[in-house]
């Protein structure tokens, strides 16, 4: 099988869908599609000083910090119009945005260096070495 | 603060997603003569809206002074009788020279938050801290307080022990419906309720609703315009904004059967179901393949080394 990602934004002029915020929420939602983040999430976000951020989601008080996406990555967010059924089918991507800031967030814990998420990003150095 | 402009201003010149205190200043004679000192809470049981703690001081041969201002059970007085009274309060040279106040408003968001944590912090801890609190700041302030009253709707007895033990030189006095039976309670409570309503009349939705109190009423659950508020103002995926108290069950109920469904991390691990008997048809199942096991490297950091894209 092969997978192709499209971009049909790469020639558009607004590159702001490119330069989007995203929050990483330690809550699986059973749900998919619009947010509205700067209304019900953002405005309750604060700073706390060195970089300690706070907020709130459904009640529940959220830890936070940004994040740093590595050098030389960007992020890219994909949809997928309809996935095939059969397994190998070729499969088709396209390129609906990207952020260039990750806030992490944890419910009720400081983020630190041991949580999962920052720890993934070791991989990058490996994947370097090995490649 | 001599006018609720003034107060109004003051609650909305502070964010309404953690908490506040508003004081007043410590009357000359509180700091020389020995005074008592109430306490008292507004809107504890409301799904929306602050609650608000309040306390009241006044020199103990000043207590004539609260009858005159006609500080008495104050659910027995109307919402205007309450304003004018702390109005009074506010504004009386009499009431000035003798009677210092306290409040903190407590946000619906700390509320919901503190219910909420790893480590749940019941609305009992919320209430006693922030009572603890208030007595505290008054003593910091050089409010010299000699007598505490205290209202209470749980149980008097270890209330009072808990509040003898963090303040020994002080003679605590805790009992149901105190409001009702000391002036200097009833004080308090006008200070907390008042102060509780128009923090409601200024509520200030960063979410973008146009509404205010006449839309979404009391706060209380049976009020008809609550009732449709909780029901009709949610977001599927933030649920509520921030005047609802999300841990109280009203609004619990309601977002679990008209909102997206969330899943946080579980404290508990839930016991192992494979334990126990084996189902017999696992018996002609096929035996499970082999599969490599995933190097802890992988699995602590959420990697996965399948196809990136399912």
């Amino acid at each position: 099988m092969s997978i192709q990602v499209e971009n049909n934004l790469n020639k558009s002029e607004n590159q702001e869908v490119f330069e989007q915020r995203a929050h990483y929420i330690p809550c699986n939602i059973e749900e998919d599609g619009h947010a509205n983040v700067s209304k019900y999430f953002e405005p309750y976000v604060t700073d706390n000083g060195d970089g300690e951020l706070t907020a709130t989601f459904r009640g529940h008080h959220l830890d936070g910090v940004k994040m740093n996406l590595p050098d030389g990555y960007r992020a890219i967010v994909v949809t997928e119009s309809k996935r095939p059924l059969a397994e190998d089918a070729d499969r088709k991507f396209q390129v609906a945005g990207g952020f260039k800031e990750l806030y992490y967030w944890n419910w009720d814990k400081k983020p630190s260096k041991n949580d999962n998420l920052f720890r993934a990003m070791d991989w990058i150095d490996i994947a370097e070495a090995v490649s | 603060m001599a006018s609720f402009d003034d107060l109004h201003d003051y609650i909305k010149s502070k964010n309404n997603h953690t908490k506040f205190v508003n004081n007043s200043e410590v009357p000359q004679i509180c700091k020389s003569e020995p005074c008592m000192l109430g306490v008292d809470e507004a809107g504890r049981g409301p799904v929306l809206g602050p609650m608000v703690y309040g306390i009241a001081y006044c020199p103990l041969s000043q207590k004539d002074v609260l009858k005159t201002l006609g500080c008495a059970d104050s659910k027995a007085l109307t919402e205007e009788k309450r304003d004018e009274i702390l109005l009074k309060i506010l504004t009386e040279k009499e009431a000035l020279e003798n009677i210092g106040w306290i409040a903190e408003v407590i946000s619906p968001n700390y509320i919901s938050n503190s219910m909420y944590r790893r480590a749940k912090h019941s609305l009992n801890e919320v209430s006693m801290n922030s009572a603890i609190s208030l007595i505290k700041q008054a003593i910091e302030l050089g409010a010299n307080i000699k007598e505490v009253y205290v209202d209470t709707v749980g149980p008097p007895e270890k209330y009072q022990a808990k509040l003898s033990e963090i303040f020994p030189n002080i003679k605590i006095t805790v009992a149901k419906k105190a409001d009702s039976i000391y002036p200097i309670v009833s004080a308090a409570s006008i200070v907390a309720k008042v102060t509780r309503d128009h923090a409601l009349k200024v509520w200030q939705f960063h979410e973008g609703l146009e509404m205010d109190c006449k839309d979404f009423g009391s706060g209380y659950p049976g009020d008809p315009l609550t009732k449709k508020f909780i029901r009709e103002q949610i977001d599927r995926v933030f649920g509520y904004p921030l005047l609802v108290r999300f841990s109280w069950s009203t609004a619990e109920l309601m977002l679990q059967e008209r909102a997206a469904k969330c899943n946080f991390e579980e404290i508990d691990d839930t016991p192992n179901k494979n334990s126990g008997t084996q189902s017999i048809s696992s018996f002609f199942s096929p035996k499970n393949e082999k599969k490599r096991k995933k190097h802890k490297f992988f699995e602590e950091r959420y990697l996965t080394m399948n196809n990136a894209f399912e």
